[in-house]
């Protein structure tokens, strides 16, 4: 080692001495250029200094890299071998251990460019370069944005950070003119930006708008071709739309927020009597609120369905049939009206057949779903354009007959459309997916009937339970049928017990909205073309089950806990028949009958005189509390045109309820406190809805108990 | 709904503010685009809602107004509008710079200006503006 030692020191002693004599000729022939090894290389000002440099370094490298250090001291052998490897080495100076410079130094010492090399390479671990290595890439993002960005503030973002990113990269990818017309686009925006500026300086200055100010407006008139481009563009389309919705919403507001009561004595308050049309008196009046007709939309055709929005009370819809004078337009259509916008429909949704039946789904606001007279259903999303999201495939599996009603049953996070078509397939489905259903039966009406065949017009499930429903049929006879099969009953029709009363088809049935202290969710309205609406108590399916023998229908327990069988109602029969507690017999066909939603013994019902008519059970069960007709339209038919399709209450509040017929016009009612809204609720209606319904049941049927 | 207005093109368009500016007491509808205050649309009385005239008849003498008024021929009516167009574009440009200093990422969306006798009602959007002119008394 220590011989190794000496070596090496020699070695440098030599080495200083030749850097004596270069540096000595270096000053002596002043040179023009600096290569880069100089730079990195200490400036030798004194060789005593730079001998201290040198040997402070070499101590360095000794210690930090002690396997360079040994390769040098076997290196001699090799030298002395290949002494053209060492030269070519020394010259290329690319990967030579810092033992080469010392050998070339020896061997070739008269080189005086080698050795100026040889510092520089025995100085390893310095910094490579000062000047660093910027490493760029380029990476393109497909974005949807269109390339016209707003002008301004495109303009007022480059201008901020303009400077620094074009100098810190160099942007070899731009070519020389992108640069250019970069260059150019920006010192337009810069001249337009100040020009704006100055403006807006003078503006400020000067307060009022003054003819300088009006010059700079507007920028330029476009010509009739740009405003063509504008205008039928679809965004300007749709801002129209948007911000003509908006308007129309404010100038629909009937109070003036800036009314002073102070200025002058108001003669508007015509108590209401003369104002506007209205029905019943004192705190069961029925009032119109609105009517809504569209003149594109709503023109010759009818309502087949209404239904309001569960999340926003404003909002209710309306599905229409076909207008056959018009066979471009789509033959079904949903409006969806609000109540602060009375001329036009905040939606219109389509579909290719006549909708006969509509409804907001009561988990998700903004969707819809309806069903078809070509037997398809359908949903609507209230985001979307009008034409529905999702429909059932006009396939075999389905539905290949008229959809006259759909329903939503389940939960929040479990639920399913059940629909039925005229055929007596009755399907479910999931939200998600329409292309087939989840489940489908076909409903065959039991054994005493002369057909199978049944035609379902209507179904309702119960509050409580999604796999049980009534079915209303074209014979007039209420069936009670269950989704899957249960203990005693399979799917399907329950052949155990039928609800028979009407003769004419059923138009509705209605299940009490059981939302009180008393349990009324067994009972049942039921609305038919034989002129009237009958009232029904409904067993539990669990019940049903109990008679599986069928003998005899009059010793089934009854639902809700109330007292005493069921009376003669068809005991004497063979046949599992129920016959209905109460019926209210009209003066015409009742096309629709609907429980109110917070009022336990109130119920509407529609007509085909045109007649709304609400009814309280608790107050009398002969004759409406009130009744009213919706005001007829000034260009409307006058034949005809007075019947009432369907009926539908505001389900939050109970204050409103809304009507539509033949004549395509849908009219919002509003009800005194007697017959809706949810102030001045009392227990005792509930009682006395209940004391009623066992009077009737102990009287035994239809006439008795009243 | 939008579609129904896609559907049928400029038709739908002129049928959805023709029928507001028949809506009781609305006496005109404007168009505009929102960066440059172009004109895009009129409908309704607009040349009657400016009853006074600024002094000395400022209108034919605005610098690039008067090329343009002069190679359009245009009536009293178009002047009307583009006076009213450019009023109500710096009323809203001025409500836009107040929102903004408010709040950088807040936007005007209704501006509903009551005066004794009218109110101007204007949607203002991200490319367009609507604005529309009532009479309150009505």
């Amino acid at each position: 080692m220590q011989h190794r030692r000496d070596e090496i020191l020699a070695k440098k002693a030599k080495l200083a001495e030749l850097k004596r004599q270069r540096e000595l000729r270096a000053s002596q022939a002043a040179r023009p250029g600096i290569s880069p090894s100089e730079i990195i290389a200490p400036t030798p000002n004194r060789a005593d200094n730079r001998r201290e440099i040198e040997t402070l370094i070499d101590s360095l490298v000794r210690e930090s890299r002690p396997v360079s250090v040994s390769t040098g001291a076997h290196s001699p052998a090799r030298f002395g071998s290949r002494p053209n490897s060492v030269l070519s080495a020394g010259e290329l100076s690319e990967n030579v251990s810092e033992s080469a410079g010392p050998a070339d130094g020896q061997v070739v010492a008269s080189r005086p460019q080698i050795l100026s090399t040889v510092p520089f390479k025995t100085v390893y671990e310095c910094p490579p370069s000062p000047i660093k290595e910027v490493y760029s890439y380029s990476k393109g993002v497909q974005t949807t944005e269109e390339w016209t960005t707003p002008r301004k503030s495109r303009a007022l973002s480059e201008s901020e950070g303009e400077e620094p990113p074009v100098t810190a990269s160099p942007s070899k990818r731009l070519s020389r003119r992108e640069r250019d017309r970069e260059e150019e686009l920006r010192e337009n925006i810069r001249k337009e930006i100040e020009e704006e500026l100055r403006a807006a300086k003078e503006l400020v200055t000067d307060g009022v708008l003054k003819p300088s100010a009006a010059a700079n407006f507007p920028a330029r008139t476009l010509n009739d071709d740009e405003l063509r481009a504008v205008t039928q563009s679809d965004d300007f389309m749709n801002f129209i739309d948007r911000s003509t919705k908006v308007i129309e919403k404010a100038l629909d507001q009937e109070y003036d927020i800036l009314t002073d009561y102070t200025l002058q004595v108001h003669d508007v308050d015509d108590d209401d009597e003369q104002s506007g049309n209205t029905g019943g008196k004192g705190r069961r009046k029925v009032r119109e609120i609105a009517q809504f007709y569209d003149e594109r939309w709503s023109k010759k055709r009818m309502v087949s369905s209404i239904d309001f929005s569960p999340k926003f009370p404003e909002l209710l819809l309306a599905s229409y049939t076909k207008n056959p004078t018009a066979p471009h337009d789509p033959d079904g259509i949903v409006q969806v009206w609000n109540l602060h916008l009375h001329d036009r429909p905040e939606f219109v949704f389509h579909a290719q057949s006549d909708i006969l039946t509509a409804k907001f789904s009561p988990f998700h606001p903004n969707l819809i779903i309806g069903g078809a007279y070509s037997g398809q259903v359908l949903l609507w999303d209230t985001r979307a354009r009008s034409t529905p999201v999702q429909k059932t495939p006009l396939t075999g599996n389905g539905h290949t007959h008229p959809v006259y009603c759909v329903d939503i049953v389940g939960t929040q996070n479990a639920n399913n459309i059940i629909s039925s078509s005229t055929d007596g397939a009755v399907c479910g489905w999931s939200v998600d997916m329409l292309a087939q259903p989840q489940e489908a039966m076909t409903l065959a009406a039991p054994l005493p009937s002369k057909t199978e065949d049944l035609s379902p017009t209507c179904i309702a499930f119960p509050q409580a339970d999604p796999t049980f429903f009534l079915v209303g049929s074209e014979e007039g006879t209420i069936y009670p049928c269950h989704r899957y099969d249960r203990a005693g009953a399979k799917a399907g029709v329950d052949t155990r017990v039928s609800y028979r009363g009407h003769a004419a088809p059923v138009m509705s049935v209605s299940f009490h909205p059981a939302r009180g202290p008393v349990d009324l969710g067994d009972l049942v309205l039921s609305a038919s073309l034989d002129w009237s609406v009958k009232l029904w108590k409904v067993r539990a399916p669990a019940a049903t089950s109990a008679v599986s023998g069928g003998v005899a229908a009059g010793g089934a327990g009854l639902v809700g806990g109330g007292g005493g069988g069921l009376g003669g109602a068809g005991g004497g029969l063979l046949e599992p028949s129920v016959a209905p507690l109460l019926d209210f017999v009209r003066e015409d066909v009742v096309y629709d009958a609907a429980w109110s939603p917070v009022k336990p013994g109130v119920f509407g019902l529609v007509d085909g005189a045109g007649w709304l008519e609400l009814w309280d059970i608790t107050v009398e069960t002969e004759e409406p509390v009130s009744r009213i007709s919706p005001s007829q339209r000034k260009d409307g038919r006058t034949m005809l045109s007075k019947s009432l399709n369907k009926l539908a209450w505001e389900p939050s509040e109970g204050k409103r309820l809304a009507t539509g017929g033949i004549d395509g016009a849908v009219t919002v009612f509003e009800v005194g406190p007697d017959l809706g809204g949810k102030e001045g609720l009392k227990n005792e209606e509930w009682t006395s809805v209940k004391k009623l319904v066992n009077r009737l049941e102990a009287g035994g049927g239809v006439d008795g108990g009243v | 709904m939008s579609d129904t207005a896609l559907g049928t093109g400029p038709d739908a368009l002129d049928e959805t503010l023709g029928r507001l500016s028949k809506k009781a007491g609305v006496r005109a509808a404007i168009a505009l685009d929102r960066a440059s205050g172009a004109i895009l649309k009129t409908s309704g009385q607009v040349g009657s809602i400016r009853t006074t005239k600024t002094s000395g008849s400022s209108v034919p003498a605005v610098g690039p107004f008067a090329n343009n008024e002069g190679n359009a021929n245009s009536t009293n009516h178009d002047q009307g509008a583009e006076e009213l167009a450019s009023m109500v574009w710096n009323f809203v440009s001025t409500a836009g710079s107040l929102v903004q200093e408010l709040d950088t990422e807040d936007e005007v969306k209704l501006l509903r200006l009551r005066t004794k006798k009218q109110e101007f009602v204007i949607v203002p959007d991200a490319k367009y503006l609507l604005i529309v002119v009532h009479d309150t008394s009505a």
